[in-house]
């Protein structure tokens, strides 16, 4: 039988219920597959801790038994933030994430960027703007940090079930965040970034994806990693156009030369690494109509023509690569369509120059 | 034929005479086709014979041809062998060669620069190291065009890429690529500092070590002694100079205060 000291029984009965619900839908949302694994990385509840719940039953009795241990641990609001950021990074597709850049002056001191300093310059931020905001930090990698914030106003504590997330990799100009529902909060996030990593401006990017780590691959510019050795065992050969070496002799490819120069064409604009992965690319048009027939309507229209083109695909680089080699689009592609990584664009505003 | 016809129509009265000289006709043609016949005998006798004299000397001579050819044949090969040593050699020492040149060419990452030549332009490698240790690799890839343009690098993104290239890309690449292996050579040696005070030291850290992507700032808790009763001594090493892998600042604290004067070792 354990000998519990009184006082701390009372004060684990005492965790608010708003917390108590809070871990309690946290917890909820994570799959039974992932339960262990999020749980260990947690490292809030024990091994012999977790060797006393059984996660073989419902996940309802799952889920109480789990803050009832919570509870006994005195788990705080921090605590279940950071659990909820875990869950997020584990889940990081759910969200859809906007990308930051931020400037500096001219002739800046070298960057000298303290990750404490960072932390606590932030939170002062925001805290002194709203009373009520709950921020948490989990460092990740080398040198990146994911920061929770749970937006209130000042009469209202924070929502804990709409926060806002913020990817941030020291001294680098660029942030992600996922996309809040509360605009509004977004200049005073964006001044508190700026801020605390010793910048003086902030722009948003016109990109956007649910795949972060290609958002990351697209503005460091880390997507095409293929280099030319004298060390490498496997030469960079002529790629092999996808006519079958093995194919009948009997068949004849009319249009050989021209394969080849669309599959050459192809490989100079899209390489031969992997395409960092995107959902869409949205172009909005505010351009004259043009035709080479004479007449017509809209061709005398002096207005411009407001639309919008939006292409969508599961991987929207790897589709636009393979148009060309289907024989769907031309070769060259538009370098509207080529130029998204490079720009790390995915929203174009088309203008008549 | 007619005349022996004759005779017999006639009957016996003509067959004296004419029989007779008949007789003596066939006996003359079978005689003479007698002594005929030994002489064609003789004479296919004779042409068998030559002829016979003849395949002999064929064969004789092919056999000798035969016999020629194989001594030859034997003598051959054991000249042929030393010949085609002498070309496998000439072959093994230009493999060889070839494979030095490759190798040569390979050993030059441990200079620090080194490129290869591509389709478009050059692949500049520059191989950091640090105290005699082998780190990352780094690469650069240039398209020759007025102006030079960088195609795409694995440089990371907290090194001043952008700055060092807008200096001295388009005047002096060379300058240009020294530069950025200073940085890249003085990032790798403090990162690999960091990475070996945070795995060898770990008995005598009291906390994690505390880094930024430059590793030039790192903060840490330490105790003196890795067991015992030593107090833990607040360490803060500040690197504002990126070109150099050594402290510019340090400040020593203990329980907040300075135990030691931080120093500045500007050159």
């Amino acid at each position: 039988m354990r000998r519990e000291p009184a006082g701390d029984v009372v004060r684990a009965k005492q965790m608010d219920e708003t917390v108590s619900e809070f871990f309690r839908r946290t917890i909820l949302k994570i799959p039974l597959t992932e339960m262990m694994t999020i749980l260990k990385t947690w490292n809030f509840l024990s091994e012999n801790q977790l060797q006393t719940v059984n996660f073989r039953q419902r996940k309802e009795s799952l889920v109480q038994d789990l803050v009832l241990l919570c509870e006994e641990n005195r788990a705080s609001l921090n605590d279940a933030a950071l659990l909820d950021i875990i869950y997020t990074q584990f889940h990081r597709h759910q969200k859809v994430w906007d990308v930051f850049q931020m400037s500096k002056g001219p002739g800046e001191d070298t960057d000298l960027f303290d990750m404490e300093q960072f932390k606590s310059s932030f939170k002062k931020i925001l805290k002194r703007a709203l009373k009520n905001v709950t921020v948490s930090f989990r460092d990740a990698e080398e040198n990146a940090v994911w920061i929770r914030i749970a937006w209130g106003t000042q009469y209202r504590k924070p929502n804990q079930y709409k926060p806002a997330y913020v990817v941030y990799y020291s001294q680098t100009p660029y942030a992600f965040t996922s996309s809040s529902q509360l605009k509004s909060n977004l200049p005073l996030l964006g001044q508190a970034l700026t801020i605390a990593s010793k910048h003086h401006q902030i722009v948003k990017m016109d990109l956007r994806s649910r795949y972060l780590d290609s958002l990351k691959a697209i503005v460091f510019k880390q997507y095409n990693q293929i280099f030319e050795t004298h060390n490498s065992t496997t030469p960079l050969q002529e790629r092999s156009l996808g006519l079958d070496i093995n194919m009948d002799s009997r068949i004849i490819h009319e249009n050989k030369t021209e394969k080849e120069r669309v599959q050459r064409v192809t490989q100079e604009i899209f390489g031969d690494y992997p395409q960092p992965r995107l959902e869409f690319a949205q172009y909005k048009l505010e351009t004259k109509f043009k035709s080479d027939l004479n007449g017509g309507i809209l061709a005398e229209r002096e207005e411009p023509l407001r639309c919008l083109v939006k292409f969508s695909s599961p991987h929207l680089l790897e589709a636009l690569k393979s148009l060309a080699p289907a024989g769907i689009a031309d070769a060259p592609l538009s370098p509207l369509l080529t130029c998204i990584p490079n720009k790390g664009m995915n929203y174009f505003k088309i203008r008549d120059k | 034929m007619e005349l022996a016809n004759t005779l017999s129509q006639d009957g016996e009265s003509r067959g004296g005479v004419l029989a007779h000289l008949e007789r003596l006709e066939t006996q003359v043609s079978r005689s003479r086709k007698k002594m005929e016949e030994p002489q064609s005998a003789q004479a296919e006798e004779s042409a068998l014979g030559t002829r016979i004299h003849e395949l002999r000397r064929l064969r004789d001579k092919l056999r000798a041809e035969v016999k020629q050819h194989q001594a030859s044949v034997k003598a051959s090969t054991t000249n042929v062998e030393p010949d085609q040593t002498l070309e496998i050699t000439e072959q093994e020492s230009l493999k060889r060669k070839w494979e030095n040149v490759k190798a040569i060419l390979q050993a030059y990452r441990f200079t620090g620069i080194s490129g290869k030549l591509t389709s478009r332009g050059v692949c500049v490698c520059i191989s950091t190291a640090f105290e005699g240790n082998l780190l990352d690799s780094y690469f650069v890839d240039l398209v020759m065009r007025k102006p030079l343009q960088i195609h795409h690098h694995s440089i990371p993104v907290f090194i001043p890429l952008e700055e060092i290239s807008a200096k001295y890309l388009q005047t002096n690449i060379q300058h240009f690529l020294f530069t950025l292996c200073e940085y890249l050579n003085a990032y790798s040696g403090r990162k690999y500092q960091a990475d070996r005070l945070q795995s060898d030291f770990e008995a005598f850290l009291a906390g994690p070590l505390q880094r930024n992507s430059l590793c030039n700032l790192l903060s840490f808790t330490y105790k003196a002694e890795p067991e015992g009763q030593s107090f833990p001594f607040c360490a803060r090493l500040l690197y504002k100079d990126l070109t150099t892998t050594l402290p510019t600042d340090v400040t020593v604290t203990y329980q907040g205060k300075r135990k030691y004067c931080t120093f500045c070792s500007h050159d």
